[in-house]
């Protein structure tokens, strides 16, 4: 990344070559939550992107759909999104939408 | 009022609204000018009725709604039509839907077994009414031929290929249907709250379920609107339910998704079969078909690169139940296969939308009456504030008396604003007379035709409400006493069905309503005799035609020669005149023996302001209502005339009309006021007969709020409603009408007693 600069992640910048972020994603991925979640997501374009699902109790369509795009516009800007720590919630939610969780994860990057 | 109490309330008020709606759309196809659109409409509304009933648990109404739905349905696909015994039931049933509504929200009972006729009507007609039935063991191969040829119509090709399932066992067990759903929720599914999750959940709570995602529309983030809606669920579900258990679980979300629902009877799939051995299969035949996809997505790649991200996510299966397996196993969707799914969604949602009404809120009355109060006091202030600014001596051209004039406008536009919140059409009190004329005329044998003009005409909201019913006994005397019984009709040479004619329009600041028939018209000796009968006229009283005619006015008048169920309630005619003129209206009637008679009323448009015409009388201020005020003249001594009983006329351009002096018809003054001192109002009354009124100055010409003298007071005859003027001062209203009448009776009297 030509443009990272030091500020968020110091120590992890200093592990790997690559600066990757995190994005916590909240418990409840509502209606409500899918403007915000968006927005962060975007804010991180540029970088790699390790989505925190831990927290996640209840996903609903549009968060799902946030999450799906970036997922999509990540693989296109070929650089790696994995979600990371999915609570059980979190599986479940995606399997109820027909999504499994790797269909979200760049498999490399987990690796 | 506790909230659920207050939501259903709110359901039922909505009700109301469809059933107008239900009943304009299937008078509107019986007269055969629906089109598809009118059909939907229908449909949709008893759809509408039939979830909110369901949310309420109100069975009677869900059972009724879902029987006449069904009808709708197939009217809608075009497997019935729309034939006039078809609609004859199907407004019965709209009928019948009306009362069950109204019953549920009085809770009173009705008898059931109507409903159960009517149902058994309307299932008459289904052409498939055996697939209704539900029960999943009736399925037979007849019914699985019906079932086919009706999907035929509501099929449409989704993701999953027929050769899928072509290997899949059959079991010969019959019991478990296999469906394949196509659900795409709409940006409104979630902006009302609902949650495509929790639906997909409920699906696979119906039995074994495989969902495939389908995010070929998804763009990239940039461009994805957070709240919109771009993906597309392929739920292959196996249960023993039917398809509208299916469909239920879709009821509330059903015009905010796209949502085909397809039954696989060709396959059915049985107890036995194996969800996961199905996944498995399915995945076998997905990745077989990997290489196409691959060079599919090459091609769309190469090709003109479409906004939306084409590279898709791999289905996962999903098994409604038990095995975690399901979750890991991947395959990968084929968006050249997806495309033919989507038919033109674009297009469609576009559509969707332009039928959608303007945005539109409820609110409660209360406020808008607040509202109006307050913008009421308002120009009550501002009329205070200009008068103040007049004594204080300013100049016209002053900066403050300018800037009142600004005041003015903007409060009257105000004003007329606020009215406007609570104009209505008149349709809504229209929309239920088709109703009362069909029963009316099914109970009197006759047969009508009901005509109606100008529905859309604009009136207070107050008004509305109070016109339903003298609206409705003047329909019901109409057919019953106007209209005479087909035979009847036929050897006078009229058509054997009568027509009464429901109209409405605007004349001069006010409402006029007239109802007409085209029957025998009023029997005027008849009339006569029953009036001297019952005492309300000297045996030889010598009355004009009109006069006749407006005795059927008189309290404690009946002409029916048999009281009838529907007019002889008790209520006659003095009601409807009462309630009308309580509205500050009129009503006139005319009559042609043989041609029929038409009653005109004529209502103000509001009961909130009025403009008026502020006069002085002996000493008080008066206003006279603008509307009845043709001219204004200074009488000339030569002009008036005086004969017996002290009445009065004005020559008015060779035209001879009566004086009258409010000041002493008010009981003002005892004697008659110099004319030559006062200021003669032509006024103009309800039956377009021409009086002058002497008052003794004009002082000018302002919009009043009226405030009731009723509500606060009690009724004064003459008197039609109070206001307050800028001096703070009240000044009564004038009843232009009650007027010119009373000084007719007096003057009538006058003559009696010189003539006796």
């Amino acid at each position: 990344m030509p443009q990272a600069q030091d500020d968020s992640a110091p120590s992890k910048a200093a592990h790997e070559p690559r600066r990757a972020r995190i994005v916590e994603l909240p418990a409840v991925l509502d209606l409500k939550a899918a403007s915000p979640l968006v927005a962060e997501l975007l804010a991180c374009r540029g970088d790699e992107l390790l989505v925190d699902a831990s927290r996640v109790e209840r996903l609903g369509g549009q968060c799902l759909q946030a999450l799906m795009s970036a997922a999509i516009t990540w693989k296109a800007d070929e650089l790696p999104l994995a979600i990371v720590d999915a609570s059980q919630e979190f599986v479940d939610g995606l399997r109820r939408f027909g999504v499994a969780l790797e269909d979200l994860t760049d498999q490399e990057f987990t690796k | 009022m506790d909230a659920m109490a207050a939501i259903k309330q709110t359901f039922f008020q909505e009700c109301e609204e469809q059933l107008a709606e239900l009943e304009s759309g299937l008078t509107a196809i019986l007269e055969g000018d629906g089109d598809a659109e009118t059909v939907n409409a229908v449909f949709r509304a008893v759809h509408s009725i039939k979830g909110g009933a369901g949310a309420f648990s109100l069975d009677d109404l869900v059972r009724f709604a879902h029987i006449f739905e069904t009808a709708l349905d197939h009217l809608r696909a075009g497997r019935l039509a729309p034939s006039p015994d078809l609609l004859k039931v199907m407004l019965r049933a709209s009928d019948a839907l009306a009362d069950l509504v109204r019953a549920t929200r009085d809770e009173t009972n009705l008898e059931p077994q109507r409903f159960a006729a009517l149902a058994a009507e309307l299932r008459a007609f289904d052409p498939a009414s055996m697939q209704q039935t539900g029960a999943a063991a009736i399925v037979k191969e007849t019914d699985g031929a019906a079932d086919c040829a009706d999907d035929e119509i509501v099929f449409r090709p989704i993701l999953m290929d027929e050769s899928m399932f072509d290997e899949m066992d059959a079991p010969p067990a019959a019991a478990p249907r296999l469906f394949r759903i196509r659900f795409r929720p709409k940006p409104a599914l979630y902006a009302k709250a609902n949650e495509a999750a929790l639906l997909l959940r409920e699906v696979s709570n119906l039995g074994e379920c495989s969902i495939v995602c389908d995010s070929s529309e998804l763009p990239f983030l940039p461009d994805l609107d957070p709240e919109g809606a771009c993906l597309t669920f392929l739920i292959t579900l196996s249960t023993e339910c039917d398809e509208s258990s299916v469909r239920e679980i879709f009821e509330f979300v059903e015009w905010d998704c796209d949502l085909d629902i397809a039954e696989e009877t060709d396959e059915p799939a049985g107890d036995g079969v194996d969800i996961s051995a199905l996944v498995e299969r399915l995945q076998a035949s997905v990745e077989a078909e990997r290489a196409a996809l691959e060079e599919a997505n090459a091609r769309s790649a190469a090709g003109a690169t479409p906004p939306s991200a084409r590279q898709n996510f791999s289905p996962a299966q999903v098994e409604g139940s038990d095995t975690g397996d399901g979750v890991g196993s991947i395959g990968k969707s084929d968006p050249a296969k997806s495309d033919p799914v989507k038919i033109d969604p674009g297009k469609s949602d576009l559509a969707a939308k332009g039928d959608q009404p303007g945005p539109s809120i409820r609110v409660d009355l209360e406020r808008v009456d607040r509202l109006i109060n307050l913008v009421g006091e308002l120009v009550i202030n501002q009329a205070m504030l200009a008068q103040r600014v007049l004594e204080e001596g300013l100049a016209r051209a002053s900066g403050v008396a300018t800037g009142l004039d600004e005041l003015e406008q903007l409060t009257r536009e105000i004003q007329d604003s606020v009215m406007a919140i609570r104009a209505q059409p008149v349709k809504s009190v229209f929309q239920r007379m088709p109703r009362l004329v069909r029963e009316v005329a099914a109970m009197t044998g006759k047969a009508v035709r009901l005509v109606t003009d100008g529905e859309n005409t604009e009136v207070d909201k107050t008004v509305i409400e109070r016109i339903a019913d003298p609206l409705t006994h003047m329909i019901r005397n109409a057919i019953d006493h106007g209209l005479e019984t087909p035979d009847v009709r036929v050897r006078a040479g009229k058509a054997e069905e009568g027509v009464v004619h429901l109209s409405a329009l605007h004349r001069s600041g006010r409402i006029v309503i007239e109802v007409s028939d085209d029957g025998a018209g009023i029997d005027r000796p008849r009339v006569k005799a029953i009036a001297a009968d019952k005492g309300l006229i000297a045996p030889d009283a010598a009355l004009s035609d009109d006069e006749i005619d407006n005795l059927i006015f008189l309290p404690g008048f009946s002409t029916a020669a048999a009281i009838s169920d529907i007019s002889g309630r008790g209520v006659g005619m003095d009601v409807v005149r009462r309630s009308i003129q309580a509205l500050g209206g009129r009503i006139s009637i005319q009559s042609r023996p043989g041609r029929g008679s038409t009653f005109t009323m004529s209502l103000p448009l509001t009961l909130a302001v009025l403009d008026g015409m502020v006069v002085t009388v002996g000493g008080q201020t008066l206003v006279v209502p603008l509307t009845a005020i043709v001219e204004t003249l200074q009488p000339k001594v030569a002009d008036v005339h005086e004969f017996g009983g002290g009445a009065r006329v004005i020559a008015i351009r060779d035209q001879f009309t009566p004086l009258i002096d409010v000041g002493r018809e008010l009981g003002y003054r005892a004697d008659n006021a110099d004319p030559l001192a006062g200021v003669a109002l032509l006024v103009e009354t309800e039956g377009g007969a021409r009086n002058a009124m002497l008052v003794d100055a004009i002082l000018g010409q302002r919009q009043v709020v009226i405030k009731s003298l009723e509500a606060n007071y009690q009724h004064v005859p003459g008197i039609a409603a109070a206001t307050i003027l800028g001096d703070g001062r009240v000044a009564l209203i004038l009843d232009v009408d009650a007027i010119v009448a009373s000084s007719r009776a007096d003057s009538d009297a006058h003559l009696l007693a010189a003539a006796g």
